[in-house]
């Protein structure tokens, strides 16, 4: 160990004398390491997408998860440890139909995901235990129509985004859904631009290891997109990258 | 119990999907008092909902009773606002039905609270429901009504947690009796004011014959605006108003 390390470097219930929790730091940066995952909100409906990194040719490329359908209207995408994030997609699952046995109704998306998060937080405050090393990004349809999308970290904090990524090239990927999010966008033009985004890491995207689901508003309902709907939207945005 | 626990306490992190979050009352305790029938203050009681197009009304009598042989009270109030826009009745055990509306009244804050909003009726009858088929509360039958963006609602819960919805609804020994003077009369398109005479007349016709029911009538009127609740001693009182 080295001597410079302090009690609460190593302590996840202890602060830092300046105030810091170093542990969930450490967590953050876990997520830093994973692929990207992108959610974008239009007026109608969400779009999850996220990259998957295929080692190997000999990997099933479909045993790599990084979108989730958590219940008929809400998905989850995450980044950093998948371990993980599976604990949480299945919290966040069980939730959900919890939900339905007490109100027999289904759950609205930001109830969902600050269920989440304090569950997340849990894992911030008690000793023998550490923090979650995944952020996730909650998206879905409310009930009422509304589409909604959450982002978890590992502190337990939930946020809502009109866009946002999470995982690897943040602020990259951020810098380019900020350029680019506009309020007008349809569903088409929300995929587009989550895999646009998603173009900006430093990978060429591959329509095999891209994974694609939305939640449109008329259907209330978690739909993954297949790859052959995926191509032609890969296609263009190589195309467009050739050019450069 | 479900694999995800809570780290500090270490208790279950979703709890009961039946149970009332902020506990229930000892069964043990509830059980003891049933068993000695003599005691136990009884609403015997006539309460009917009656939803409209334009809101719901419920009315009750007023009278709780010792075995159904003993006048106890003359004025209880046996409807209760304990949502924004609903209100339930107590009907059966007294302290079980005043146990119980506590409870729905404090999930039902929770819930609001929680999600920036009011539950619907159709969940607030079926955590309603949920509550009665597993917690302690096993003498009671009370109604759940109520308006909510979907329109007005009525409920009745059983004994056992059936929970069923209907235009209208009655509960309570003098059920048949203001069930007979509703039949025929109930139009959905109704205005409030009609839906509220014949509510009165149900508990009124209800209370001339049923001994568990009578001391006049409470009325709760539930539209979109809220919940306004008023008791009279006499029927003829509460026609007029």
């Amino acid at each position: 160990m080295q001597e410079n390390q302090q009690a609460y470097d190593r302590g996840i219930t202890i602060f830092s004398p300046d105030g810091r929790l170093y542990q969930v730091e450490y967590a953050r940066e876990a997520v830093k390491r994973g692929t990207a995952s992108v959610g974008v909100r239009t007026d109608q409906g969400v779009v999850l997408a996220a990259d998957r990194q295929v080692r190997s040719p000999l990997l099933e490329t479909d045993s790599i998860e990084k979108l989730h359908r958590i219940d008929d209207h809400v998905a989850v995408a995450s980044a950093g440890h998948v371990a993980d994030a599976r604990q949480l997609v299945d919290f966040a699952r069980t939730h959900a139909q919890r939900h339905r046995l007490r109100y027999d109704e289904p759950i609205d998306v930001e109830t969902l995901a600050k269920e989440v998060t304090d569950y997340i937080q849990r894992y911030t405050q008690s000793g023998g235990a550490r923090p979650f090393g995944v952020a996730l990004v909650i998206a879905g349809v409310d009930p009422d129509g509304t589409p909604r999308v959450f982002e978890t970290d590992p502190s337990g904090t939930p946020y809502e985004w009109t866009a946002t990524a999470v995982g690897g090239d943040r602020e990259t990927l951020m810098g380019y859904l900020e350029d680019h999010y506009r309020e007008d966008l349809d569903l088409g033009g929300g995929i587009a631009l989550a895999l646009e985004t998603l173009a900006q890491t430093d990978t060429d995207l591959d329509a095999d290891t891209v994974e694609v689901t939305v939640v449109d508003v008329e259907s209330g309902r978690v739909r993954s997109l297949d790859t052959d709907e995926i191509a032609p939207h890969v296609a263009e945005l190589n195309l467009e990258t050739d050019d450069e | 119990m479900s694999e995800f626990v809570d780290p500090v306490t270490g208790a279950d992190a979703f709890g009961d999907p039946t149970a009332p979050e902020l506990g229930v009352p000892e069964l043990a305790d509830e059980k003891q008092h049933a068993r000695d029938e003599s005691a136990v203050n009884s609403t015997g009681t006539t309460t009917v909902g009656i939803a409209t197009d334009h809101g719901v009304v419920v009315a009750t009598d007023r009278r709780a009773s010792l075995g159904g042989r003993f006048v106890s009270n003359k004025s209880v109030q046996k409807v209760e606002q304990i949502h924004p826009t609903a209100v339930m009745t107590l009907v059966g055990s007294v302290g079980g039905a005043q146990s119980f509306t506590r409870t729905l009244r404090a999930e039902s804050d929770l819930y609001e609270m929680r999600h920036g909003e009011p539950t619907s009726i159709h969940a607030l009858a079926t955590l309603a429901g949920n509550f009665v088929r597993g917690g302690p509360w096993f003498a009671i039958n009370p109604i759940v009504a109520g308006v909510d963006a979907e329109g007005s609602h009525v409920y009745s819960v059983d004994p056992a947690g059936g929970v069923m919805a209907d235009d209208y609804t009655v509960t309570g020994s003098g059920m048949q009796l203001a069930y007979g003077t509703i039949e025929g009369q109930y139009d959905r398109s109704m205005s409030i004011d009609a839906a509220r005479d014949l509510a009165i007349r149900a508990v009124a016709a209800a209370s001339e014959r049923d001994t568990g029911s009578g001391n006049g009538v409470v009325v709760a009127t539930v539209t979109d605006e809220g919940v306004e609740i008023e008791a009279f001693d006499a029927v003829d009182a509460a026609l007029a108003a």
